[in-house]
């Protein structure tokens, strides 16, 4: 049973990344109608701008951490401002793929910015761990598990209960008739793209102890929250949480209680999704999509 | 178009004979290398983008006629190179066989992934076929039996008709084959099969009143995108006779999309500059530039963002979009305009 109990917090630990970068995703696809497949990369971007102020400029976690929020969030402003803004009138498809470039231009960008080698990136509490019925935590596991769970409350009131909330919601609902109603659609698109930006840096932060600052350590971490948000239903914030946690608790059962685990997990999984999501096609709490003739 | 053709016009503007010139152009390119004019690598570069356009082809009928998206293409490109490596390394079946099955298992697997077209639509349909690729490419990575996982699966140059090909007559048989493959895809969109998917993709409804069985035509089209794809991954495996499972991945399905939203949606012309833009550009144009060489990728992104904006209809109809802003034309509306919205991604 303690074993059982470990399994369930290490996936919350996990399953806070997936969320986050979910979220992110999902911000950027209400706001600016567009299936972000820069996220990881962003993510990747901005974890590396941290790593290398701790690692060059010998700043502390801490305020390396807040410089990079802000790079962060300026990093989503310019990407809405240059490219995004620009392209809302083409095709879904044609946006996506302007994502593509934005991917392209940002792992160009990072050798020639960053350097070519791996960086480490240090826990947020580097040791220590307590005992939580029978099972060990670290800290840090703690500490991430309550990040992310502080954010998504965060983001919970600020869409729900400000008026800057109300206004995302507007403009995901209906951009037109939200700018018709006074909106700043505008305005609304590019602090999405920043948030997001946000959101990807703390999931890249809390991801890159795990392995090491590189090029595509978020790329896995994306596909996930992209698996994520269509098990939520691609439509709601609460969604693509909820997605997160249930793919990352189903991952790690799979992988300690199957025979082979480590090694078949994850394409059973995705098999199992596949199977799950063909009877729910729109996701846990998707809406439904009706097709008028 | 009562206007009369001359003689020369009725030539050039016949596809078929179009599509043999281009063929002749691309089989020129060897012997321009032994004249010194152009380098090795070049030829190999040119090989490899023919290859993909010729899988990305297969992903343009999906897209642009029928309007269904898969992110799942490099996942069977991939498991058709497997499958032939397998076959002719480790049970040394004649190249033919090896061919049929590599072609054949993919294909079955890939319309019993068009099913899920049948429940998923847009952009929920684009990740779950995302998830499939991801499950092949894991398989990839993890069944050493089959794949020989990271070390990579290793396949010869094929032996056909008796005749033990080299690197360069590999080469004419990616152009022999692609120039066929041009052929057959435009003669079968031009029939029945292009008529029936452009009325799904205007409006289901209507197709159906109109007695075309809808499903029928999706896992045709999911059948053939799947097709060319493994026919893709086939011959990729045996010209550059290796095969490692990161080259499979979710970045390589993204790239076709890519090629074909730049070069154009339902144009044959428009998927072979847009691999060319896609994979061929960086090797051989940007990173020759001066002082640029590390900025490859940058200038791609840049280059991949400047074309959608600019020329959101693909490079295809970058001649007419010429004509019109010349004012040859009166509309003012682009005649592609409409159609695009069907796509929902």
């Amino acid at each position: 049973m303690s074993e059982f109990f470990g399994i369930i917090l290490r996936s919350l630990e996990y399953g806070s990344i997936y969320a986050l970068a979910s979220l992110s995703i999902i911000l950027v696809f209400r706001t600016s109608f567009t299936t972000n497949f820069a996220q990881g990369m962003i993510a990747m971007f901005s974890t590396y701008f941290v790593a290398t102020l701790i690692h060059k400029s010998g700043l502390p976690l801490g305020v390396a951490f807040v410089l990079g929020l802000i790079f962060a969030l300026l990093l989503g402003f310019l990407i809405d401002i240059i490219v995004i803004r620009r392209a809302a009138k083409l095709s879904p498809v044609g946006k996506q793929i302007i994502t593509l470039g934005v991917l392209s231009i940002i792992l160009g960008l990072t050798p020639n910015i960053f350097g070519v080698y791996d960086l480490n990136m240090p826990k947020f509490i580097p040791q220590g761990d307590m005992k939580i019925a029978g099972t060990s935590i670290s800290y840090n596991a703690l500490l991430n598990i309550g990040l992310g769970l502080l954010v998504m409350l965060t983001l919970y009131y600020v869409l729900h209960r400000t008026k800057a909330g109300l206004a995302i919601r507007t403009t995901a609902e209906n951009a037109p008739v939200a700018r018709l109603m006074g909106v700043s659609t505008k305005l609304v698109t590019m602090f999405a793209w920043g948030v997001a930006g946000c959101l990807s840096l703390l999931a890249g932060m809390m991801a890159s102890p795990f392995s090491q600052v590189s090029t595509t350590f978020m790329n896995d971490i994306q596909i996930t929250a992209f698996l994520a948000c269509l098990l939520g239903g691609f439509t709601t914030f609460f969604g693509a949480v909820a997605g997160s946690y249930i793919i990352a608790i189903a991952s790690n059962l799979l992988q300690v209680y199957l025979p082979q685990g480590t090694v078949w997990g994850k394409p059973i999984l995705y098999i199992l999704l596949i199977g799950f999501l063909f009877l729910k096609p729109f996701g846990l709490f998707g809406k439904r999509y009706v097709k008028k003739v | 178009m009562d206007r009369q053709l001359n003689t020369f016009q009725r030539i050039y503007k016949n596809p078929y004979l179009q599509f043999l010139i281009v063929g002749v152009l691309f089989a020129l390119l060897p012997t321009l290398r032994a004249a010194g004019m152009v380098k090795a690598g070049t030829v190999t570069v040119i090989g490899t983008t023919l290859i993909y356009t010729i899988a990305a082809l297969g992903l343009n009928i999906l897209l642009g006629y029928s309007g269904l998206i898969s992110l799942g293409t490099a996942g069977f490109m991939g498991l058709a190179a497997y499958c032939s490596a397998y076959f002719t390394e480790q049970l040394a079946l004649p190249f033919w066989q090896s061919l049929i099955l590599a072609l054949l298992i993919p294909t079955v697997l890939g319309v019993i992934v068009g099913l899920l077209s049948m429940r998923f639509v847009g952009i929920y349909l684009g990740i779950a076929t995302l998830a499939v690729g991801e499950i092949l490419s894991e398989i990839f990575r993890q069944w050493d039996a089959f794949t020989r996982g990271t070390s990579g699966a290793r396949a010869k140059y094929p032996k056909i008709f008796g005749m033990q090909l080299d690197q360069t007559g590999m080469y004419y048989l990616i152009v022999i084959i692609t120039i066929i493959v041009f052929i057959l895809v435009y003669q079968l969109l031009k029939g029945r099969l292009g008529r029936a998917l452009n009325a799904m993709r205007g409006s289901e409804a209507a197709a159906m009143a109109m007695g075309i069985s809808v499903y029928k035509y999706r896992l045709i089209a999911f059948g053939a995108a799947t097709l060319l794809a493994s026919l893709a991954g086939v011959l990729y495996v045996h010209y550059i006779r290796i095969s490692y499972p990161t080259i499979w991945g979710l970045p390589l399905s993204l790239d076709f999309l890519a090629i074909i939203v730049i070069g154009g949606l339902r144009s044959i012309y428009g998927t072979l500059v847009g691999s060319f833009v896609i994979f061929a550009m960086s090797e051989l144009v940007l990173k020759q530039i001066p002082y640029m060489e590390n900025y490859s990728l940058v200038l791609k992104g840049v280059l991949i963002i400047i074309f959608i904006l600019f020329y959101p209809y693909g490079l295809a109809h970058v001649v007419s979009d010429l004509r019109m802003r010349l004012g040859r034309r009166k509309t003012k509306v682009h005649p592609l305009a409409a159609k695009e919205e069907d796509i929902d991604g």
